[in-house]
This record gives structure tokens, C-alpha cells and sequence, in this order.
């Protein structure tokens, strides 16, 4: 059986802290636009910690949400593309094929979760900030649209290393940059087609729930409540 | 614009971007040979340390090959080499344990940064103009040298001064052996965030003189009076790592805890409970529940030096009754009780103190009452308590330890407020001042004039990579490697429950002409007409002598994984950790402050100035991305959306929704903030988790001079404080001073926002006083 990958974020862990957010810039060459182009709402985050208020003084509460491709098995983003750019794989993850891409940002519009980001300009890192791109990533250029890939190059890496030594994939080998870098291991990455999988596990979670899951997306992020004391 | 015109433009620019993308830019085409061959595309993971904040987390830093632009008998062309990629947390530390926070991670682009001093400069012209010229490192040596020599011709060696950031590492040690055997006073450390009032309350109530590691995994309810522990406060990703635990503890039982603090931190979002008192009253509070835990004889601990410090605890705390408490914090007696029964009852329990709590005149005393609470839940040195990590006693770079070799005492060390006041009098004429990872004209209060008194100072020289506002005051300036080209080490106070010292070699070779402080320093010792004799050639040296006094093994495999820390003991939960098993620790404190008039007791704060004319209480804040300011010229945190308000790139004042509809004040609106000390002009951001009489700003921006990325954006509050000092700690007072608010006029785009587009909503809060 192919791979079904996964992730789990565990609210109740979340800090809001955002080592994700810049785990995600340095491992993907995401580029930062300048205070202008953020303005313009053209900044770039393929993961971004959403926080949501409640209450009134004193009685105020926040929760924090990371908020990335839900990677969708049921994806709008993929229908809308007319060159198969967007497009399913065979392990179900949500890919972006950036050479196909043209343009059209059809599926930003169609994506309810706002993590498409369209390249309104070549990238450009003022040197020798082009020291710290990470090679195994190719750079995006003006015109085309991206997003989370739920950090493909470490996966296929680790199916490669795991083939040439004749040996299964383990559960847990493989962590995407936000994963990793999580200080509070909030994030659990995994096969949901395994169901010993502990992001299989976690997702079976009576705490669990999709962001949006109404719609009909059938993401593949789980989200665990937030618990109250005892 | 015609259609083709722009098409052409956009081919020009590709192509460019495209070229820089690759690192090889038109005249750079000759390839030199390589001195090392790294292999391409194959990953290999060093070990660093990771040296932005005090808690010194350890790093596992991916090197791959790289063409690098270099010069080679003038000739230009690119060589390929490793150079690290990325950071991530090293796994095994026993402070991070594999996490790296986003400051963290963002840090390889110092490194990196296009505005990095690549070789020594020298001002010319006046100090006013800010030119500098590049020199050689031959001249810039001779020309300091010379300077010393000077002033130890002319019995002058007290007139060197020193500046560094403190944080206890062999680093700072190197620092303090050159003033000791100069002659000069000790080195002074400055950090405007730094908690010199709890070292000193721990010093006094349990003799620990250093910030508390909390064994988080295994607390029940933690009360958190301000310390924003989940945020920037004392070791932060040690302490997101141990809250994880204590979110899905291995017993099963979910731990819980409750943020005191009058604005919201993303530390208090986290909370279960939050609970805003007025600014200054948190040892009221702490008192309070103290009395209730007394009064109905909850525990049964002897609660010992901790409560003899405080006034009326023989008594049963009578003036603190929750009544009274009730009407000082306005939390209503009922809620008063039922926390302390609760901290009685869900043991393991503790109390922490940090931050804004403690920046007030009465925060020693503040910090004291939660010690002697601590005490009263029997939760110091306890599982689940508060606890010290052990001393690295190999060294002596713990913070204030005897010295390594040489004999001579712990530095006794001014403070940054005298030396700047002495200075300007003239009392203590300093001729020479070195600065080491500090920038006090950025982050002191205008009141101490530290700008204007280093302007006094006829020579001085920086060792910083950039030209921040101290900097760019200096004569001279070294740059530094930075932690990734260089030997670097840090040896955490805080933040481990077993001793350790992080230290790691160079990750990769030096992109520029910069050279390695510590061995800067050891040269310059070397080539003084009167050597001052320092036992090291190299930091390595000094680095290699201190590690291999623990154990002939412990050097080789310290410089493999990243350090030397002691085994975690296999401790069954109700075992008394580590630390307790220690001697006492007897060593002197490193900065002995005299207090007079013995130790406060708990009175109310005083403020700068009075509530009819400065309504406002304003609180400065270590900015998640920024800390006190010193990483605001990176640009990925520049564009980090702040948790809290999802801002990028800005700065800006928070304000409760109903002060804002009652000053006319909606999101984004330009508002003029004023103290006694000065003003600034910021945009507003309207949240809720704000008391209505507090308005606070981040610190962080506001840099005059700090790179293309930082310089004059936004605002610095620090510039508004008033010098109020902590009383019976020799501290800035940095939440004591008041302001008042008045709307200079709408929106003029300087508030950025990622979630106006980027997010699920299109406001941040959606509430009155939040449209725009």
C-alpha cells in the first residue's frame, strides 16, 4: 500500500511560538518580500500560527492555530488548475508542479484555507544571503504559485535511503522542517495508512478535528482541542 | 506601462535574480580550486551552540557545498566549500532537546547578512559623520595596542573600560582575565531584559544567585506571575519542551497553570486560566495566597530563610489578607482562596516570577514573596519545583566562579548607569572602552545619556559584525566571526536540570577578513609592551584546559556532541532531582549589590509620574522576534508574523478596546506616545488582552543605524523610560513609567499585517474598536 501522509498538531501544546514559520522559510527558500509587498498582502508563509480571541477584559482567552496545507484529499485547489500543476500524487500529497504552473492563481481562489502564495516577483537574496538556500529546493520564480509540500525533498529522501538499505520506512523517520523544529513537539508527522502510526494514532483522537472540515476538503490534518484542567 | 516593455523588464530582472540565485554574478565566472571538497548534494550535520539569548541551546548545523564569492590575488571568482545551510536544535542537549526557536533558527543569517563588516574599519572624521574607512587587521591591532600601551605608560590602566553582554560563558571569563590582568575595573554587563532582581532574590531566599530552571514536566499547576516562560523569558525552548511534557504527562495527569500579567504574552494565551492584576501588585497577590495557605494550615513545610525574609510571616501575613489583597489586585477574595487551596492541594505545585512583575520599584520584594511561597509549597530543589542547575564546576565560567588560574578575586562588577554617570562627570575618566555584543545606546533609558558619555570616550572599539547605534560610536571596529565560523561556547545557568556547558568548534570556515574575538583579545594580550600573560595561545586552548579538567575523554566528545552535560540521573518521580544532591553552592556573587536599609518588604510600586497627567501605565516588552532589539536586522524575523497581532516589519502600540473608543482610536491609527522622557509616533493595535489602564509596546524596532533591514523603522519604546530603579536591587525599573496617549491621525501603512490577507479572518481581533 502506498503511503497516506499525515500530520497531527496537538493544540494543547502549541505555544504560538513560530519556530515552524521560519523552520518552513530556511528549509523551502521562501523569500521574504520587503515591509511593502507585505503590506500589499504578497508575504509569503507556507505555515502561519493564526490566533483567535475570546471573551471580553479580564475573561479573555486566545487560542493559537498553525494553520498549513491540509494537504486535502478532496482538494479545490486541484480541480481549478487548467495545466495540472496542482495536482494529486500517488501518496496523496497536494503538489504543485512549479514548471507547469502559469499563473493563473485559480487555486489560491478556490483554496479555503489561504496557504497558496502566488511569486509576484522573481525572488531576489541580497548576497550572500543566497548562501543559506537549501539545494534541495528548487527556487520558485515570478508568476507562479506555491506552497506547502509537506517538505517532499525530505520525504522522498528518506524513502530513498530507506529502499537502498532493503528496509521499511519507520514511523517517525521522517519529520518536515516544522515538525522538527517544534521546541513543544506539537506536530506529529506520519502514514495514515498505517494505522500503528502515531500520527495515525493521534488522529483517532476524540479530541481530534479538520480545520473547515465541513466543506467537505477531507484534509489530512488533524487538529487536537485544546483540553481544560482537571 | 506597454505590455512588451514589460515582458522585457521582467526577462532583464529574471535573469539577474536568477544569476545572484546562483551565487555566480557576471564577473565572478573563474572557478578557483577548493581547500576542502565537500561532497555534493550530501548533507554533513555539525554541532554549534546557539549564542542569541542566555540559554544556550545547542544546534546541529547542516553543511553542504556552496559556490562562494571570494577574492584570490585580487583576483575575483567563486570556490566551492561547505557552508552551513540550516539549524535546527541538536537532540541530545539536555537544554533544547531537538527544538530551536524561530530567533534561533533565524540567526544563520547573521552569517549571511549582506550588511556584515567584512574586514576592520577605522572612523574617520568625527564621531558625528559616521564614515568609516577599511584598514588592515596589522594597522587596527597596532592602533589598539598602542592605545593600551599608552595607558599603562601612563598609570592609566583603570581607565579601560569594557562593555559585554554577560552572559556566563568562557567568552565572558576570557573578558574578565584580560581587565583583572590589565588592571582594569571588571567588565560591566548591560541587558536591558536581564534578570539581575531574581538572581538576587534567589540569592537571598535560597543562596542560589541565578535564574530558577523550573522542572515543568512534572508540575501540576504552576502559577506564572508575568514570566512569559513560553515566550522570551530566562530559557525558552527548555521550558516549551518541559510544558509539552507537563501538557501529556507521562502519569497521565494534564498540568495546568495560571498567567498572572495585566497584558496578554502568548505565555498567558497558553494559559489555562489568566488573570490580569495591576501593574506592581503581583507580590501582593503572592502574599495573599501565602496568607490563605497559612491561615487554613494547608502544608506543612517549614518554609525557613525564604519566609524570614518577609515581614509579618510569623504573624500569618495580617495585612495580606484576601480582602485586602482583593482590594490592592481587585481579584475577588473568593478566587484568592480558591487558588491557594488549589496550589496546596495539587502538589506538585510552584510559583515562578519574571519579566514586567519584576520591573517594577517593588519587584525585589515581589520576587522575595514568591520565594517564600515557593518554600511554603515545599516545591524548591522538589520535583516538579523550582530548581538550579548544578554549577559546571570545571570552570570557572559559571556565572562569578573563582578564576581558572591566576588567583585574583570575582570580579566585582559596576553597573552601566554609574559608568555612564562617572564618565560624564568626570570622576572615572575612561580612555579606552571595548564593546562586546551590547548595544546600550539602543536599550538604556535616555536618563543615563549612555550615548552621550560613550561620545566622551576618546577611543573606543567594537567587536560587533554590524553597526548598530553603539557601534557607530566607535573609533575602531573588529568584527567578530560569527558562531558559526568560530569557536563558540555558552554555559547555561538555567534551563537543564543536570550541569552542562554547551561548546562547539568551527562549523565552516570564514566567508570574510573578520577574526575571532577571543583570540583577538589573547593576541592583543600577547603583543602589549608588557605582556599580560594569559596561560592560552588560543580560545581553543583556554576552551580544551577547562573541559579536560572534568576527564581526559570529556574533550574529544564534547567538541562531537556539542558539549558536556552530566547523564540525567534515572530519578523516580519522588526522588529529590540533582541539583539538591549538590553542595551548597558557596561561591561569591558575581554582582554583590549592597542593599541598604536590609530587604524590602513589599510596599506598593511608585511610578514616574501621576495618573492625572499620565493616565497610561506603559509596558515595554521583549518582542517575540526581536528580544531587546538585537536581532532586528534579520530579515526573516522581520517578516515573522508577531503571534500575538500578526504584524510584520512594524512597530506599534497595544491598547484596550474601550481606551481606544474613548480616544477616538481605531486599528492602525498613528498615536502620539509620551512620558516624561520622551515621545514617539506608532500605530495602534486594538487587542483585548490588555488591562484598560495599560498600553504596551514591543522593543525591539526604532533602530536609528542597524542594517538595511532594521534602520529607522518603527519606534523604540525604550526611549520613553523613566530611570525608576527596583528597590534593594540596583535595576532598571522598565515597567514603572507612565504615559499619555493622543491621536496623531489615520492610518499611514506603517502597521503591516499578515492576517488582513494572509489568513483566515481578515482582522486579527474582531471587536470594537478594531475596524478600520
Amino acid at each position: 500500500m502506498p503511503h497516506r501522509w499525515g500530520m497531527v498538531v496537538d493544540l494543547d501544546r502549541c505555544t504560538g511560538c513560530e519556530a515552524c514559520v521560519t523552520a518552513c522559510h530556511a528549509e523551502n527558500n521562501i523569500p521574504t518580500v520587503g515591509d511593502r509587498q507585505a503590506a500589499r498582502g504578497r508575504a509569503m508563509h507556507w505555515i502561519r500560527v493564526e490566533r483567535y480571541f475570546e471573551g471580553v477584559f479580564p475573561d479573555v482567552r486566545v487560542k493559537f492555530r498553525p494553520v498549513l496545507c491540509q494537504q486535502c484529499d478532496a482538494a479545490p485547489c486541484e480541480p481549478v488548475c487548467p495545466t495540472y500543476a496542482s495536482h494529486h500524487t500517488e501518496e496523496g500529497l497536494n503538489a504543485q508542479v512549479y514548471n507547469r504552473c502559469i499563473g493563473t492563481r485559480y487555486c489560491a481562489n478556490a483554496c479555503p484555507y489561504s496557504v497558496r502564495f502566488f511569486n509576484f516577483f522573481n525572488p531576489a537574496w541580497e548576497t550572500p544571503l543566497h548562501l543559506q538556500l537549501n539545494p534541495d529546493v528548487s527556487v520558485r520564480e515570478g508568476g507562479v504559485m506555491e506552497k506547502c509540500t509537506f517538505c517532499v525533498q525530505r520525504i522522498t529522501a528518506a524513502e530513498i535511503q530507506a529502499k537502498a538499505e532493503r528496509r521499511e520506512l519507520k514511523d517517525g523517520a521522517i519529520a518536515p522542517a516544522c515538525v522538527q523544529s517544534c521546541p513543544a513537539k506539537a506536530m506529529v508527522f506520519g502514514d495514515l495508512n498505517d494505522p500503528e502510526s502515531e500520527a495515525s494514532r493521534l488522529a483517532r483522537s476524540p479530541r481530534g478535528s479538520k480545520l473547515l472540515g465541513d466543506l467537505g476538503t477531507q484534509p489530512k490534518v488533524t487538529y487536537l482541542e485544546r483540553q481544560s484542567p482537571v | 506601462m506597454e505590455r512588451r516593455t514589460f515582458i522585457k523588464l521582467t526577462a532583464v530582472s529574471g535573469t539577474g535574480a536568477a544569476l545572484a540565485g546562483c551565487g555566480v554574478s557576471e564577473p565572478a565566472l573563474i572557478r578557483f580550486v577548493p581547500d576542502e571538497t565537500p561532497a555534493p548534494g550530501i548533507a554533513e550535520w555539525k554541532p554549534g551552540v546557539c549564542p542569541l539569548c542566555a540559554g544556550g541551546c545547542g544546534l546541529s548545523v547542516r553543511i553542504m557545498a556552496a559556490d562562494v564569492d571570494t577574492v584570490r590575488n585580487g583576483q575575483r571568482g567563486v570556490v566551492r566549500r561547505g557552508v552551513a545551510k540550516k539549524l535546527e536544535g541538536a537532540a541530545a542537549h539536555p537544554v533544547n532537546g531537538g527544538g530551536l526557536c524561530a530567533r534561533g533558527q533565524a540567526g544563520i543569517q547573521l552569517t549571511y547578512h549582506p550588511d556584515r563588516l567584512t574586514q576592520p574599519i577605522r572612523r574617520v572624521g568625527s564621531r558625528r559623520d559616521g564614515q568609516f574607512e577599511p584598514i588592515t587587521w596589522d594597522q587596527a591591532l597596532s592602533e589598539l595596542v598602542s592605545r593600551l600601551d599608552t595607558l599603562a605608560t601612563n598609570g592609566q590602566v583603570r581607565s579601560l573600560a569594557i562593555l559585554t553582554s554577560g552572559r556566563p560563558s568562557h567568552r565572558q571569563l576570557l573578558f574578565d582575565q584580560f581587565a583583572a590582568r590589565f588592571g582594569a575595573p571588571a567588565p560591566i554587563s548591560y541587558n536591558l531584559f536581564d534578570e539581575p532582581v531574581v538572581r538576587r532574590a534567589n540569592d537571598l531566599s535560597f543562596g542560589h544567585d541565578q535564574l530558577p530552571t523550573i522542572d515543568l514536566a512534572r508540575t501540576r499547576l504552576l502559577l506564572s506571575f508575568g514570566a512569559d516562560f513560553l515566550g522570551t523569558w530566562n530559557s525558552p525552548v527548555a521550558q516549551m519542551a518541559a510544558y509539552a511534557r507537563m501538557r501529556r504527562n507521562p502519569t497521565g495527569v494534564r498540568g495546568s497553570f495560571v498567567q498572572i500579567e495585566s497584558r496578554m504574552t502568548p505565555t498567558g494565551a497558553s494559559a489555562d486560566e489568566w488573570l490580569p492584576v495591576p501593574p506592581g501588585t503581583e507580590g501582593a497577590l503572592a502574599l495573599g495566597l501565602a496568607h490563605v495557605i497559612l491561615k487554613e494550615h494547608l502544608t506543612s513545610a517549614p518554609p525557613g530563610r525564604a519566609a524570614s525574609l518577609i515581614d509579618g510571616w510569623a504573624a500569618g501575613l495580617p495585612d495580606f489578607t484576601p480582602e485586602k489583597v482583593s482590594a490592592m489586585t481587585g481579584v475577588p477574595s473568593a478566587r484568592i482562596e480558591r487558588l491557594a487551596r488549589a496550589l496546596a492541594g495539587q502538589r506538585p505545585a510552584a510559583a515562578i516570577i519574571g519579566g514586567p512583575a519584576l520591573a517594577h520599584t517593588n519587584g525585589l520584594a515581589a520576587a522575595l514573596a514568591v520565594n517564600a511561597l515557593n518554600a511554603l509549597l515545599d516545591s524548591v530543589d522538589q520535583p516538579g519545583g523550582v530548581c538550579f542547575t548544578p554549577p559546571f564546576r570545571a570552570s570557572v565560567a559559571s556565572r562569578g566562579g573563582a578564576p581558572l588560574s591566576g588567583g585574583s578575586a570575582p570580579p566585582i562588577r559596576g553597573t552601566l548607569q554609574t559608568l555612564a554617570s562617572e564618565i560624564l562627570s568626570g570622576r572615572h575618566p575612561v580612555e579606552v572602552l571595548l564593546v562586546d555584543g551590547v548595544n546600550p545606546v539602543f536599550a538604556a533609558p535616555p536618563a543615563w545619556r549612555v550615548g552621550e558619555a560613550l561620545s566622551r570616550v576618546p577611543f573606543v572599539v567594537s567587536f560587533g559584525s554590524f553597526i548598530d547605534e553603539t557601534a557607530a560610536l566607535a573609533d575602531l571596529i573588529l568584527p567578530d566571526h560569527t558562531f558559526l565560523e568560530s569557536w563558540v561556547d555558552a554555559v547555561p545557568e538555567s534551563g537543564s536540570l543536570v550541569a552542562v556547558a554547551s561548546v562547539a568548534p568551527p562549523t565552516m570556515t570564514s566567508l570574510f577578513q573578520t577574526r575571532a574575538t577571543p583570540d583577538v583579545l589573547l593576541e592583543v594580550g600577547r603583543m602589549l609592551r608588557q605582556p599580560i600573560g594569559l596561560p592560552w595561545q588560543t580560545f581553543e586552548a583556554m576552551l580544551k584546559a577547562s573541559f579536560e579538567a572534568l576527564g581526559p575523554e570529556v574533550w574529544s566528545a564534547a567538541q562531537k556532541q556539542g558539549g558536556w552535560w552530566e547523564e540525567p540521573p534515572a530519578v523516580p518521580p519522588t526522588a529529590r532531582p540533582v541539583s539538591a544532591r549538590l553542595p551548597a553552592p558557596t561561591r561569591p556573587p558575581g554582582r554583590r549589590i549592597a542593599v541598604s536599609g536590609g530587604v524590602p518588604s513589599f510596599a506598593p510600586p511608585e511610578f514616574d509620574a501621576a495618573a492625572d497627567d499620565f493616565p497610561f501605565h506603559l509596558l515595554p516588552y521583549p518582542s517575540p522576534s526581536f528580544l531587546d532589539g538585537s536581532l532586528a536586522h534579520l530579515p526573516w524575523l522581520q517578516e515573522l508574523p508577531d503571534p500575538m497581532t500578526s504584524a510584520m516589519w512594524s512597530a506599534w502600540v497595544e491598547l484596550h478596546p474601550q481606551t481606544a473608543e474613548r480616544l477616538h482610536i481605531q486599528l492602525g491609527d498613528l498615536v502620539r506616545v509620551e512620558s516624561h522622557a520622551g515621545a514617539v509616533e506608532v500605530p495602534a493595535f486594538v487587542s483585548p488582552g490588555i488591562a484598560p489602564d495599560v498600553v504596551a509596546m514591543p522593543v525591539g524596532q526604532g533602530h536609528v543605524t542597524y542594517t538595511r533591514y532594521a534602520s529607522g523603522r518603527g519606534a523604540n519604546p525604550v526611549s520613553l523610560l523613566a530611570p525608576m530603579v527596583v528597590s534593594g536591587a540596583d535595576a532598571l525599573a522598565w515597567a514603572a513609567t507612565r504615559v499619555k496617549l493622543t491621536r496623531v491621525g489615520p492610518p499611514d501603512g506603517r502597521l503591516v499585517l499578515f492576517s488582513t490577507a494572509g489568513e483566515l479572518r481578515e482582522r486579527p481581533y474582531e471587536g470594537p474598536g478594531a475596524r478600520r
